[in-house]
């Protein structure tokens, strides 16, 4: 079965006048299952938000291609629009003065709904995404999770089976964003499939089976989410507690560590320099009454932090 | 006849926001001052064979402004408001939501022809007669479909303009002009006639004069010009708004929210 998304040597080049023009994505080639949620990862700049454009058809790529469900999304967008939603972040991209349901109403029509047919998934989806009661509010009395949990119903109207989030908790307190990803979850389960394009590491190992970081316009790592740690090849760690910040010390300077790192006040993650190394930094912990110790794998995050670099501010 | 459904959910969907928001009817305000103006020079000329112009001006002068007005805003409104990406990303294109949007503010405009009259008749005790009721209806609907072709037109020139403001704020005085709404077109320079006779207020205008004054004769010849502007205007600014989407998605002009 083809992959619910499927890039081959996807390109796009932004040009800027006599400037030099800006290579957005670079030779792509990425492939979602049906079925995932798959995590875009990457920098601002990183083309994630161009990606995304391409494959909802509202940019055009200047080279490669891209097919969404089985269908290229240029010479077949309307096969394409029709089966993918778009679900934008922030507080815009709604009619603030009109009610949620008048806006579904609206958004029905594009998506070539009769009024029946919008009206009753307009009702079900404000139900389910909990705005049922909320439902004739002016959206600009929405708080930024309601807009965003509309948002989402408003990509869900026409039932499509693939979706395109770009940054979809962005700016949300931590209960509203988890309620969003237990709805994303929810909707999986039903057979969906999402491409979620995000900055919030927490959020992408929480809800993605896989993730691809890109940087540049190019893929740097793309795989599982639990086993990404693997990226940084033999670089594992083990965490362990103590109650003698003076174990951290002497652990520091054996030559199987790379870093010790501090997490809590009696907890540290030590980093070890490959397979062998992990298991005589247990046994030496094991030796020193160490509370607790397991190995692990560096986190999505510290896959992130080396993969990308530290670039501060830059973009 | 889903674009018929998608323009009837956006003159609904205007008629929403203009509930919310009555900007639009501003023109309304405007409209029985400009009739107290026309009809003041008028009745102070001693010329009561131009009363019908001075109450007729004023309601073609409200379609156009409204057009014009709210053409120019329809898309730029969304685009500063992140709606235009998730409308680009939909399989309706976007000219019928435009046509729609501009559709239900024209039919604000018509009220304008209204209250013309009803300034002559309770401020100058001027009640003007229709001697020709039902070409004179035929003729305000057939201007009304034409304006809301040439606003789903010009709201596309406006939007591919890079000076849209100023493309806008001079759109005004030449249409009045050349669609003999303010004078006869009869009475403008000869080597303006052809230009008048493109812009379809210049027939309306006409048509609605002769209807008035009863000296139409049951001509169709003006309403078949006015509709066929209209359709001409109307199909051009479909694809007019098309080429725009097709170029923004090509240039990357289509941001998100």
């Amino acid at each position: 079965m083809e992959a619910a998304v499927h890039t081959s040597r996807l390109r796009r080049v932004y040009k800027r006048g006599r400037r030099d023009p800006v290579v957005a994505l670079d030779d792509l080639t990425l492939a979602v299952e049906r079925d995932e949620i798959h995590g875009l990862l990457g920098p601002n700049g990183a083309g994630k938000t161009t990606l995304v454009k391409i494959l909802s058809t509202v940019l055009l790529p200047s080279g490669g291609s891209a097919r969404v469900l089985g269908h290229d999304v240029v010479a077949d967008t309307g096969a394409v629009r029709s089966r993918v939603g778009l679900v934008l972040g922030g507080d815009r991209g709604l009619y603030d003065r009109l009610s949620a349901r008048r806006n579904l109403l609206f958004w029905g029509a594009l998506y070539k709904l009769d009024s029946r047919t919008t009206r009753r998934r307009a009702d079900a989806l404000l139900e389910r995404v909990g705005l049922a009661e909320r439902a004739d509010d002016r959206v600009e009395r929405f708080s930024r999770g309601m807009r965003q949990r509309l948002h989402l119903a408003r990509g869900l109207l026409h039932e499509p089976r693939v979706l395109f989030l770009d940054e979809p908790t962005s700016g949300l307190d931590p209960v509203a964003a988890g309620a969003f990803r237990r709805l994303v979850l929810d909707l999986r389960a039903e057979g969906r499939t999402f491409l979620l394009a995000t900055h919030d590491m927490d959020e992408a190992t929480a809800l993605c089976d896989r993730v691809t970081l890109i940087d540049g316009g190019q893929m740097v790592l793309t795989g599982d989410t639990a086993r990404v740690g693997r990226f940084l090849g033999d670089r594992e760690c083990v965490d362990f507690t103590h109650a003698d910040p003076a174990v951290a010390d002497a652990l520091a300077v054996l030559p199987d560590v790379t870093d010790v790192e501090r997490r809590d006040r009696a907890a540290w993650r030590v980093h070890t320099a490959g397979r062998d190394g992990t298991r005589r930094v247990l046994a030496w912990l094991l030796d020193r009454d160490v509370l607790t110790a397991r190995r692990g794998e560096p986190t999505l995050e510290e896959v992130y932090l080396r993969t990308v670099g530290d670039r501060g501010m830059r973009v | 006849m889903s674009t018929l459904r998608v323009m009837w959910q956006a003159v609904l969907l205007q008629l929403a926001l203009s509930r919310r928001n009555p900007e639009h009817a501003l023109v309304l305000l405007i409209a029985p001052m400009q009739t107290t103006t026309m009809m003041a020079l008028t009745v102070t000329a001693h010329r009561e064979d131009a009363v019908a112009s001075a109450v007729l001006a004023p309601g073609l002068i409200g379609l156009w402004v409204a057009a014009l007005d709210y053409a120019g805003r329809v898309v730029p409104e969304d685009r500063w408001a992140g709606r235009f990406s998730p409308m680009v990303a939909a399989p309706v294109p976007l000219g019928p939501v435009v046509a729609g949007r501009v559709a239900t503010v024209v039919l604000v405009g018509v009220a304008a022809f209204a209250e013309s009259w009803l300034v002559a008749a309770l401020g100058f005790g001027r009640v003007v007669t229709v001697a020709d009721p039902a070409l004179f209806a035929v003729a305000v609907a057939a201007t009304c479909l034409a304006t809301i072709g040439t606003a789903t037109l010009l709201s596309a020139v406006l939007v591919v303009s890079r000076a849209r403001d100023v493309l806008q704020n001079s759109l005004g005085y030449p249409f009045y002009i050349l669609g003999g709404i303010l004078v006869p077109v009869a009475a403008l320079p000869g080597w303006l006639d052809p230009l008048s006779r493109v812009v379809f207020l210049s027939w309306s205008a006409e048509l609605l004069r002769d209807a008035v004054r009863g000296d139409a004769g049951g001509r169709l010849g003006p309403v078949a010009a006015i509709l066929g502007l209209g359709a001409a205007a109307m199909a051009a600014g479909l694809w007019l708004t098309r080429r725009y989407v097709d170029r923004s998605r090509r240039e990357g002009m289509v941001e998100f929210a």
